[in-house]
């Protein structure tokens, strides 16, 4: 359960977050999207392709209750999250092909997100609210929108709003660790251990398929790295805000649980890769030039 | 009509004078002055940082700005004509302000290299003796060893947000403090810049003081600039530059420009550190004096501190060296949208590779055209001319200068004939500072020496063969490193390369080369058999070594010589 307070909120928090994400992109983000279809190409294999796929067989092979498992559905079909380009800065992965991912895989969700919720849950017989999504969707891409335009109009105010923003992502994990945890303690303690499976393995596994994914292609080490990232981590926020918005308040604390969890367990889970990623990572990197300060 | 001497003269056309004018201007700060009156509310300068947040000013507001600096040193620091104010400062906004109020009161600015040490500071600080530091928070923490030595009683401190909007000024600064944690205590007596220009002024309200008084008893004989350099022999020496030399370089420099550059209409990209000469006089001279809007990005290391600027500026030229050049070409996010406005680059600041030239016109779709000079001759001297360019050379003197290559006895050599390149026009310095026997090293009358081996062909171009010191002789060959490199560096698996000779048993000096591979997979003797293919034997190196990166100088440089000093402790201890 959540409270109208908290629920306020979250929506105001994941405006801002969607704000910010505007505010660090340009419309030449996007041309440059269309531009490369093989990218493209594979930003929409790996998020709508795999990761919903791989959410249908949790929600499928694991016993968990409906709510449960649309919680799990859900969160394996919003897009890539902004989390994504620091993990994959740090992992030193490539860093244009992870927002030209991200950008991608946000304004495709429009229709995609809809379209593959409703096959997955007819296939596993759940019902979904479409309509209430799509608009959830649209309304949520009015701020990135906005936060693009304000960065073209004033290039301050728009890196302000994405400091912000970033900083808004970080604290929104914090804020369900010390708002949505505490309250829903015993429903926590009552849970299966199925539903930490889910939450804990849609990250783990999804960056694990996204890696042998990319290598399939021939992609090059560091854009394998940054597939692998792009695929595991999903946009929690914009779940979270989903299921706020589209759902009767009464089924929100069984939605919401794997969308809660994965956004907690996803920052270990993308700290880990990320050693291990810099661990392999020895040859054929872009050395930048040592000294010119 | 062409000069027989200056065959170069036929490739200006007819937008180049060959020989300018007596300088227009009466001393910088005149010149600073009246383009301020010109552009006025035009944006002169814009820091930009990595994330986009950004400060700008108007030449209006640097003029206004400058102005209560000069008043400040002069009124309240004390300083009179001569003193020297050294500017160990990042290029932020402060940097104009600082070097433009300097010149205004008649002072003579010393640059120093933020990077320094403490120890590399003292040196410079007892050579110079400035009577005021102007630094930057992030670096002030060295000042107190860095002074014992020469005491220096005036300190100003600014910040790299200096002059933003207040929203992005406190996000930098708490971010720096608390995150980056890069601001240290500063534990000397200091006062901050704002303070400092308010405090002029204050003065300039209440004692009615013009600051354009100070500068009215300088002649362009005088000193602007003392810039110091390693020049031909190594040793730190400070170059006495006048405000004519300067002033003269900079036209010299946009003559060659003009027709393509538009007055009041660039926008250029200043990713060179300012107080490295070539951006001083290039990017911070020559562009304010054109009107242009000077895109200043305080430190573009990682490159990707650079992508934002290129994303939120449309840059019509920018300037860098050999290395920034290269690293671009490899960056993914440059490649995927290079600058659709930029008309050309410049290089200069060391040799650029033919490679890296041509990999940068396919990626940014425009020329990159290399000019040389040398801390000494204000630096330009050569540039190649728009569309005229030719591949391997350093192009066409600049108006009002001659070039030429000289023998070991000072005699000057005709077409075809490799020597050392010497230089006379208006744009060479006054001399070393207080090193008259150094100066006297490098001038035969008033031709200055350059100590780089080159060779002029039929119509005016220059070519370097090599620096003087770094030539290889191999069996009594001599081996110029850059040959080798520029060969090395076209294989598709190297990234960079640096070539040096080393003692040889049996050929006295053997070529030995250092590189670092993009592709790991290359071993030694593939390199070997690709300079076979590209070079006559006895350039090819016989040592081969793979490196994770080369030493660099602070302007991005590969320094041949620490490889060198390696090499020999290498041997002293074998």
């Amino acid at each position: 359960m959540v409270d109208e307070f908290t629920q306020t909120l979250l929506g105001i928090m994941v405006a801002v977050i969607m704000l910010g994400m505007g505010a660090s992109l340009t419309p030449r983000d996007f041309y440059l999207a269309l531009r490369r279809p093989y990218g493209l190409f594979i930003g929409v294999v790996s998020q709508y392709g795999i990761m919903p796929f791989l959410g249908f067989l949790l929600a499928l092979f694991l016993v968990v209750h409906e709510k449960i498992a649309l919680g799990i559905l859900l969160m394996a079909c919003v897009p890539g999250g902004q989390k994504s380009s620091i993990f994959t800065y740090f992992s030193k992965g490539n860093l244009a092909l992870s927002v030209l991912m991200t950008v991608t895989s946000t304004v495709s969700g429009v229709v995609l997100i809809p379209l593959i919720l409703t096959i997955y849950a007819a296939a596993l017989d759940i019902e979904i609210p479409r309509e209430d999504i799509v608009k959830v969707l649209f309304v949520l891409l009015v701020p990135v929108a906005i936060g693009m335009s304000v960065r073209r109009l004033n290039a301050n105010v728009g890196a302000t709003i994405e400091f912000f923003g970033s900083i808004l992502g970080v604290l929104f994990i914090v804020f369900i660790a010390v708002t949505w945890i505490p309250q829903n303690w015993q429903f926590l303690l009552n849970t299966t251990s199925a539903t930490y499976t889910a939450a804990i393995g849609l990250g783990l596994v999804g960056i694990t398929i996204g890696y042998f994914f990319a290598k399939s292609l021939r992609l090059h080490p560091r854009n394998a790295r940054t597939v692998a990232l792009e695929t595991g981590i999903q946009n929690g926020p914009l779940a979270i805000a989903i299921i706020v918005f589209t759902f009767p308040p009464e089924q929100q604390q069984a939605i919401m649980a794997v969308p809660a969890l994965y956004s907690l367990f996803i920052v270990i889970v993308s700290t880990c890769v990320t050693f291990v990623f810099r661990r392999a990572n020895t040859a054929a990197e872009q050395k930048m030039p040592d000294s010119l300060l | 009509m062409v000069d027989t001497d200056r065959p170069w003269q036929a490739y200006y056309g007819a937008n180049i004078r060959p020989v300018l004018d007596q300088a227009t201007y009466r001393n910088i700060p005149d010149m600073i002055h009246s383009v301020a009156e010109t552009y006025g509310k035009a944006k002169a300068f814009t820091c930009v940082l990595p994330n986009g947040m950004n400060g700008t000013l108007t030449f209006k507001q640097i003029d206004e700005m400058s102005d209560a600096m000069a008043v400040y040193l002069r009124e309240i620091a004390g300083l009179s004509v001569g003193d020297r104010v050294a500017v160990q400062l990042p290029n932020c906004l402060g940097f104009p302000i600082a070097a433009f109020g300097i010149l205004k009161a008649g002072c003579v600015l010393v640059n120093v290299n933020p990077m320094y040490t403490s120890e590399e500071m003292a040196k410079q600080f007892e050579d110079a003796e400035p009577h005021v530091l102007i630094t930057i928070d992030m670096f002030a923490d060295k000042v107190v060893e860095a002074t014992r030595g020469h005491p220096i009683p005036n300190v100003i401190v600014t910040r790299v947000a200096e002059f933003f909007p207040a929203m992005p000024r406190g996000i930098v600064g708490l971010v720096q403090k608390y995150w980056d944690k890069v601001l240290k205590p500063i534990e000397v007596p200091h006062v901050r810049l704002p303070a400092a220009l308010n405090a002029g002024r204050e003065h300039i309200k209440n004692d009615r003081i013009e600051a354009e008084k100070y500068s009215q008893e300088v002649t362009l004989d005088d000193i602007a600039v003392l810039q110091y350099t390693g020049g031909t022999t190594g040793v730190a020496k400070g170059a006495m530059l006048t405000h004519g030399n300067l002033i003269m370089n900079m036209e010299q420099a946009m003559e060659l420009l003009a027709g393509d550059m538009q007055k009041g209409e660039e926008v250029i990209l200043t990713a060179l550190p300012l107080y490295h000469i070539f951006a001083f006089t290039v990017n911070m001279l020559s562009f304010y004096w054109l009107g242009a809007r000077n895109i200043l990005i305080p430190n573009p290391r990682p490159l990707s501190n650079l992508k934002r600027a290129f994303e939120n500026y449309k840059i019509t030229w920018m300037s860098g060296v050999n290395t920034l050049f290269n690293g671009l070409n490899n960056e993914i996010w440059f490649r995927h949208s290079p600058p659709k406005h930029m008309k050309f680059a410049g290089a200069g600041g060391m040799a650029l590779q033919a490679a890296v030239a041509e990999r940068w016109r396919e990626v940014a779709g425009c020329d990159v055209l290399q000019g040389y000079g040398l801390t000494e001759t204000s630096p330009v001297l050569t540039f190649e001319p728009l569309g005229k360019a030719r591949e391997g050379t350093i192009g066409i003197p600049v108006p009002s200068t001659e070039v030429a290559c000289f023998d070991e006895h000072g005699q000057k050599l005709g077409i075809g004939e490799v020597g050392e390149i010497a230089a006379r026009g208006p744009q060479i310095m006054k001399g070393y500072w207080k090193k008259p026997e150094e100066t006297d090293n490098v001038m035969i009358d008033d031709w200055f020496l350059t100590g780089d081996i080159g060779v002029m062909d039929e119509d005016g171009y220059f070519r370097i063969v090599d620096r003087k010191k770094d030539m290889v002789v191999v069996s009594g060959f001599n081996v110029y490193p850059n040959d080798v490199e520029d060969v090395i560096a076209t294989h598709p698996g190297v990234l960079e390369v640096a070539v040096i000779g080393v003692p040889d048993n049996s050929s006295g000096e053997a070529v030995k080369a250092f590189i670092v591979l993009s592709d790991k997979t290359l071993k030694q003797d593939d390199i070997r058999s690709f300079c076979k293919d590209h070079l006559t034997s006895y350039k090819v190196p016989k040592r081969v070594v793979f490196r994770d990166e080369l030493p660099k100088s602070n302007v991005g440089k590969i320094l041949r010589k620490d490889l060198r000093a390696e090499e020999m402790a290498q041997i002293a201890a074998e």
